[in-house]
């Protein structure tokens, strides 16, 4: 029984959990061995607010100048509109042992 | 202002590298997000790069995290130092200790929620 509501709820949230699995990747590089539940869905809920919201600003900005679609200064003047810096994104995306979170497999329809 | 235009050309040429780049956030999850908020976006790149900008703005507050964990936790062992021998090999553990004060740092109030499943 219980197996199967955790099956269910897989299913809804299948991005959340590669959100999940992707901040976990994160504070494992940072140095971090483990991390409890509660901070783990805290950061999770973060990133996932994070996304939301430029994509909510960047497009503002993009159709304030009459565009359709979204260039590249309209994500920075987002990014800066949330007080984000990306000072240092350069070395960051170049740093070393970096690890990649793999795309799930696509599952295949069993065979009755 | 000039060092304004040298950052923002110094970014469209960091955009041009990202042709071929792999963020540890998957694009695909991104690029749904961004969707169901109204960006829609034919260029890959932009989206690297705003996966990018999440990856290092939650490094950083995992970083700062990470500093106050350790000092927790190096004032912990001094004080229990006397009745164990030699120190143990450390883990470093993320709580809502720790969390808490680094999410501070960056306006974010996080609270303890009372009721957690």
């Amino acid at each position: 029984m219980s197996e199967n509501v955790e099956k269910v709820e897989c299913g809804i949230d299948a991005r959340r959990r590669v959100l999940n699995l992707a901040v976990s990747t994160v504070l494992l590089e940072t140095g971090f061995d483990s991390a409890d539940k509660m901070s783990l869905e805290t950061l999770t809920e973060i990133l996932q607010c994070f996304f939301t919201e430029i994509g909510n600003s960047a497009r503002g900005f993009c159709e304030l100048s009459g565009r359709v679609e979204p260039v590249l200064n309209d994500i920075v003047m987002g990014l800066m509109n949330m007080g984000i810096s990306i000072q240092g994104i350069e070395q960051y995306a170049a740093r070393p042992n970096r690890h990649v979170v793999q795309p799930p497999q696509q599952a295949t329809a069993p065979r009755t | 202002m000039e060092s304004d235009n040298g950052a923002g050309h110094a970014l469209s040429d960091f955009l041009m590298q990202l042709e071929n780049y792999n963020s540890s956030i998957p694009e695909f999850v991104v690029a749904y997000y961004l969707n169901a908020s109204g960006f829609e976006s034919q260029d890959q790149r932009l989206i690297r790069l705003i996966a990018l900008a999440a990856q290092k703005y939650l490094s950083d507050i995992a970083n700062d995290a990470l500093q106050h964990c350790k000092m927790r936790t190096n004032s912990q062992v001094t004080q229990s130092s006397k009745n164990q021998k030699g120190p143990k090999e450390k883990k470093y553990v993320m709580t809502m200790d720790d969390l808490v004060p680094a999410l501070q740092e960056y306006g974010i109030t996080a609270k303890k929620p009372h009721y957690f499943v």
